[in-house]
């Protein structure tokens, strides 16, 4: 298992194309992922589209990625890079 | 009988009722065999690659015309194979052994659920996305084709619960005279659409489907909110009359909105927003107008119990500036007085608070809000093209005070190292007569003068405008209303100096009229005045506004001035 903390910095939080964007990334890792948002411990399946969005994921909010599966390390550091990035915004 | 609703997309339309039933999911009850549930997997993938392929196919369909609504398609793509989505549906089929429509009834319906108590009313409303995808399956499970309403027999008023996102994308515009649905409020899909599309909708009657009947005759008016069943010949006139009234007012912002203020004999003026907020609605202005004349700064102050600081004027300042790029925004500093009551600034009580102290006044009274609006503002002015004014100026005096704020700010900021334009212009309201009759001498001093006419008129006039009672001696075509206009306006001209109307008068077509005639070539006004305003620029020989302005200053009283504008104007006006 790993998995590392980071925040939320795109303007539109993690909605629409960053959502999808997301959900597009983590579905290339075989390994089970999942986000929490770290305030509420709310938990849902990064590949999941709809899960994710019922998280509510806006600007300013911390955000825990865990992998936990062969290509665990890799997978965390994408999606943790992807949210560092602001979607490209 | 009238049924009431939701206009959340203006417009009027009457016709015959089509009642659209989309396909509903009634799924099978009666749990599979152990040896069934292989088959019912593979049935089950065959469905989502069907509907795979129709969506791609709507998609392909609507991206050249309409990428937006295209991405609708996407997004259900998306719900189609999530991954947290499908597992439950496989586990539902496998382990409980749910025949597939059930099993993707029950969890597409799960997760609508979880996706409605979002506190976010857009994520909310993907949950209409959710059941869109899920009747799409279920439909395909059943092997009906599918149905929507790209293609109407003749046109019609859509009557329907709700329309699916799906619906709304691929809804046969020319043949939808409106649309009635029950259940829908003004964020949802089919409200985007219907205002996107300019259809006129109605949502949220009760009831609708049970209401009308196939093909009956109804008016759905989306201006008042109201459907009509049976409505009588009278009221069908009445619609017609209303259409007809809403689509020429539509051509009319249509043809001149985004048209150049330019009158038939080469004269420009600049039509200029006035602005009371910040909100994205309020900005959309930005598009149709060629400055702001007129940027009302006293929302910042009211509705709290604190002052705004520096630093949030400075954000709000500087957003509005940057939104306009380099053109004109006319920032007026604080116009408020013993009239309002203000949580964060408690004012005493005034017998008379229109003849005291407030606006310019109260900021002389209360230097530390003057100097943190002017501080904000300078600092802003570097990101684009500042004016700023003061209003309720009386004197030549108020002016240098004004000037000396303005230059101890200056220089504040020099010291601590802070960037501000050097080309931010100073200027003032003329809305008392006193700087009006003054206004040579003011000219000299200032870089541009705006004149409020709603407030020159009050004090010209000696009548409170709220006063109901004395509501007949506000008179805006008072002709002495326009001598002291042309008296200040010519002074300022006379200099060099810009003079803009930033009142009433100037979003007016009588008034713009008699000020384009005086020769104010600045015009600033609410947004709903601008496609009128810039018609009558297009329309209006500067030559002829200048008669019509010589003539009004000789007439002696506002019914004979209002009488002769309406009759000089009488070719423009229709």
């Amino acid at each position: 298992m790993y998995s590392k903390i980071t925040t939320i910095q795109n303007k539109t939080g993690l909605h629409a194309r960053p959502a999808s964007d997301f959900v597009k990334c983590a579905s290339k890792f075989n390994s089970k992922i999942t986000i929490k948002n770290v305030d509420d411990d709310e938990t849902a399946s990064a590949k999941s589209i709809i899960l994710i969005l019922a998280l509510s994921l806006s600007q300013g909010m911390q955000v825990e990625i865990t992998a936990e599966g062969e290509d665990e390390a890799a997978a965390v550091d994408a999606l943790v890079e992807l949210i560092d990035s602001k979607f490209g915004e | 009988m009238i049924y009431h609703g939701n206009p959340v997309s203006k417009g009027i339309a009457a016709g015959p009722v089509f009642l659209y039933q989309p396909f509903t999911a009634a799924v099978s009850g009666d749990l599979l065999e152990e040896s069934a549930v292989p088959e019912a997997l593979n049935k089950y993938e065959a469905a989502r690659k069907n509907a795979e392929a129709e969506l791609k196919a709507l998609h392909a369909r609507l991206q050249s015309a309409d990428p937006e609504k295209a991405k609708i398609f996407t997004a259900h793509i998306d719900i189609l194979f999530d991954e947290a989505m499908d597992g439950d549906i496989r586990e539902q089929i496998e382990n409980n052994r749910y025949p597939p429509d059930r099993a993707i009834a029950e969890v597409f319906e799960k997760y609508a659920r979880i996706l409605r108590k979002a506190p976010d009313p857009l994520i909310k409303e993907r949950a209409s996305d959710i059941r869109d995808v899920k009747t799409r399956l279920i439909r395909i499970w059943n092997g009906v084709p599918e149905k929507n309403l790209s293609s109407l027999p003749a046109p019609a008023v859509i009557v329907v619960h709700d329309l699916l996102p799906s619906d709304t994308a691929t809804l046969d515009r020319k043949n939808v005279l409106a649309i009635v649905t029950e259940i829908g409020g003004s964020t949802s899909h089919s409200a985007i659409i219907a205002r996107s599309y300019g259809i006129p909708a109605i949502l949220g009657v009760d009831k609708a489907t049970e209401h009308f009947s196939q093909g009956e005759t109804v008016i759905a008016d989306a201006l008042t909110g109201q459907v009509i069943s049976e409505p009588t010949k009278e009221q069908l006139r009445g619609c017609a009359e209303k259409r007809r009234r809403f689509f020429a007012q539509q051509d009319q912002i249509n043809t001149f909105i985004n048209k150049e203020a330019v009158s038939p004999d080469g004269v420009r003026v600049d039509i200029e927003l006035n602005l009371a907020s910040v909100s994205e609605q309020a900005l959309e202005g930005e598009k149709y107008t060629d400055g702001v004349g007129l940027f009302r700064t006293e929302f910042l102050y009211l509705g709290r119990d604190s002052l705004p600081t520096e630093e949030e004027q400075f954000e709000i300042y500087r957003a509005v500036l940057t939104k306009f790029g380099g053109r004109p925004v006319t920032l007026r500093t604080l116009d408020i007085g013993g009239d309002k009551k203000l949580g964060c600034l408690n004012l005493p009580h005034e017998e008379n608070p229109f003849l005291g102290n407030r606006a310019l006044r109260l900021c002389f009274d209360r230097p530390d809000i003057f100097r943190t609006q002017l501080r904000a503002a300078f600092r802003a002015s570097v990101y684009g093209n500042l004016w700023l004014m003061f209003p309720m100026v009386a004197s030549i005096d108020d002016i240098f005070r004004a000037k000396q704020a303005v230059f101890e700010v200056k220089k504040e900021l020099t010291d601590e190292n802070i960037a501000f334009s050097p080309d931010v212009k100073l200027g003032i309201m003329i809305e008392i007569p006193s700087i009006a009759l003054l206004a040579d001498f003011a000219a000299k001093e200032v870089d541009f003068a705006s004149i409020g006419t709603n407030d020159l008129c009050q004090y010209t006039m000696a009548v409170d405008r709220l006063n109901p009672a004395v509501n007949e001696y506000y008179q805006s075509y008072n002709p002495a209303l326009f001598r002291l206009i042309h008296l200040a306006a010519k002074s300022f001209l006379e200099n060099g100096k810009p003079v803009c109307v930033c009142g009433e008068l100037g979003g007016d077509r009588l008034g713009a009229a008699v000020l384009m005639g005086l020769g104010v070539r600045k015009l600033s006004m609410n947004i709903s005045s601008v496609a009128q305003i810039r018609k009558l620029v297009n329309e209006l020989p500067m030559k002829k506004a200048e008669q019509i302005a010589a003539n009004v200053l000789a007439l002696s009283s506002a019914k004979e001035a209002e009488q002769y504008l309406n009759s000089a104007l009488k070719e423009i006006l229709s």
